[in-house]
């Protein structure tokens, strides 16, 4: 355990120390990443400018659920996604091999080769409209609220990567999946809105399939101390759910990796 | 240290035939043929032994290979490395082998190996002391200067194979793999790299698996050859057996001093491989040499010669040529 922690320490610095190599790229990325953030509350803006609520939720609860969804965002886009793509081309070029020749768990190696340490400005972007939302809302979460949100929170980012791992594992196999990734933050973006704009078999898909309601709505309920605490229990239960399933899919992925070139 | 018994591997491929139409009906429909490219190859190698792993493009040096390090799952068959089963991939196994591919690098573009080199540490867990030990020697063995502390996107592509060779020992590995570890080096930059992995298996007693195009590296490295084509095994043994079992012919090439008469070579059992002016090579049988020899000595105006065995690359041709006449 303290391995990894040790292993994953040096992958983030040579991680820093890519990232560096190009400071405009870095300043510039920053910046994108806060207009983007910026830009994708308008939407929420202009939509509450018209009506008090959503579905029963008003400006502030739905303000959460953006705040929720920023947060996840940076994680994707700061740890998950740049390593997926990382992989994909190391597939593409045979260099996987390399990665898998090393004595340490190769899910791991590969889930933490490569971070872009700027887009974690979202995550920090994110917190500060959760902080936003709670002063709007006047609310000052209880201990216990504040812990099950994050454990949801927590729940969400595992939830996110065993979907990605598992596409991985497709690359492993079809090598182009460029084309998912796209189509899954595309997907993503639906996580923004509060869980009673999707109704009937979209609702069903984004609190089972993917899981996105469960990812944003349900830990900016539990932090208000709206959500049963046995929807907490199935939401963290999925996600272990999740993770295993993740793994399986992982291990069979290597068994019939196939190695690029001769 | 390395046995290998009935070893396959085959490979699903999708087939089609070229164009769009074909192309469409292949989405509905796919048509796989099963490429043998392992098809029941036994050996077996002794620790500290150098090994050279020879055949045409497609025989199926690189999937044994990758096979051998624990890369790809083979069909069927038995392998064992440094008492590992490779495919397992125990953390002992990999610590004790490493590969080097002249084709694929593991060192990070845009940094310089130093970091590449703190990430192996780290990975493979080698203490402080021993790592700052292990590196300070591969340096010196390999001349790498200061070259370690340049981004890796700035270096030769001499330099860049000389610091994978480094990145790949820092563990100290007793198996090593190497697939044309030389390719697209210049002359000095292959002998380099080959002295350096003699004078490490001298050094440490390493085992070394190692595929080349280049003869050369062959002929310098390896006493040992098994020779593989179209993933059957067809020769095990030493380089100079092979040499002398498919071509007992020699070389001889003599420098001239002045005009060269006609000469009757046919008598000698031998023929001109090539002439000019101031040079003629001939080719003769091993056991006619000497008396070829002693003869050209006495009468033709011979300053200098060279005997040698004919070119590796024209041997193994001729060995594979065969057995595909053979209708093998």
């Amino acid at each position: 355990m303290l391995r990894y922690l040790r292993l994953f320490g040096i992958q983030l610095r040579t991680s820093a120390l890519l990232g560096m190599q190009y400071r405009l790229d870095f300043v510039l990325d920053a910046l994108m990443t806060l207009f983007w953030t910026a830009s994708s509350l308008v939407p929420l803006v202009v939509l509450f400018h018209q009506r008090s609520d959503i579905g029963g939720w008003s400006w502030p609860q739905a303000l959460l659920v953006v705040g929720f969804f920023t947060v996840l965002r940076g994680v994707i886009e700061g740890a998950i996604q740049p390593a997926l793509q990382n992989v994909v081309e190391l597939v593409r070029k045979g260099m996987l091999d390399f990665l898998l020749l090393k004595p340490a768990d190769s899910q791991f190696l590969v889930s933490t080769s490569r971070f872009e340490i700027w887009r974690g400005v979202d995550v920090l972007a994110g917190a500060l409209i959760l902080v936003w939302a709670l002063v709007e809302l006047e609310h000052v979460p209880t201990p216990l609220q504040a812990l099950s949100s994050l454990a949801l929170l927590c729940g969400a980012v595992v939830i996110l990567y065993s979907i990605w791992i598992a596409v991985v594992a497709l690359a492993l196999r079809v090598v182009k999946v460029d084309n998912l990734t796209y189509f899954f933050s595309s997907v993503f973006e639906a996580a923004r809105w509060p869980a009673p704009v999707y109704r009937g078999a979209l609702n069903f898909v984004f609190t089972f399939v993917i899981p996105l309601i469960v990812m944003t709505s349900y830990p900016a309920l539990a932090i208000v101390g709206e959500l049963e605490g046995r929807a907490i229990f199935f939401s963290l239960a999925g996600a272990l759910v999740f993770a295993l399933a993740a793994r399986l899919v992982w291990l069979r992925a290597l068994r019939s990796y196939t190695s690029a070139g001769g | 240290m390395l046995s290998v018994r009935n070893l396959v591997k085959h490979y699903r491929v999708h087939r089609r035939r070229p164009g769009l139409l074909p192309a469409l009906a292949s989405v509905f429909r796919r048509r796989y043929t099963v490429v043998r490219a392992v098809d029941g190859i036994s050996f077996e190698i002794g620790a500290g032994e150098r090994v050279g792993f020879l055949g045409p493009n497609g025989a199926g040096k690189t999937t044994t290979l990758k096979m051998l390090a624990g890369l790809l799952h083979p069909t069927s068959g038995e392998i064992s490395v440094a008492g590992h089963v490779p495919f397992r991939r125990e953390r002992d196994f990999l610590r004790s082998i490493m590969l080097v591919t002249g084709q694929k690098q593991q060192l990070l573009w845009d940094l310089p190996p130093a970091e590449t080199f703190e990430l192996n540490r780290a990975v493979y867990e080698i203490p402080r002391d021993e790592y700052r030990r292990t590196l300070a020697e591969l340096v010196d063995l390999l001349d790498l200067g200061d070259l370690i502390h340049k981004p890796t996107r700035q270096l030769s592509l001499g330099e860049r194979m000389k610091c994978e060779l480094a990145a790949a020992l820092l563990h100290r590995p007793r198996v090593l793999f190497l697939d044309e570890p030389t390719i697209g080096l210049d002359v000095t930059m292959q002998a380099a790299v080959r002295d350096f992995i003699r004078e490490y298996n001298e050094r440490h007693g390493a085992t070394v698996l190692l595929t080349s195009h280049y003869m050369d590296d062959v002929a310098a490295l390896a006493p040992r050859v098994i020779v593989i084509d179209r993933g059957r095994l067809i020769y095990d043994g030493s380089l100079e057996n092979l040499v002398r079992q498919i071509r007992p012919d020699k070389r001889v090439t003599f420098r001239l001093e002045g005009p060269l008469p006609p000469v009757e070579w046919a008598r000698f059992g031998a023929s001109v491989v090539a002439q000019d002016e101031a040079r003629i090579q001939l080719q003769v049988h091993g056991g006619r040499l000497r008396e070829l020899v002693s003869w050209a000595l006495g009468q033709l105006p011979v300053a200098d010669l060279v005997v040698e065995d004919p070119p590796l690359e024209e041997v193994l041709s001729e060995l594979f040529a065969r057995r595909h006449e053979e209708g093998e």
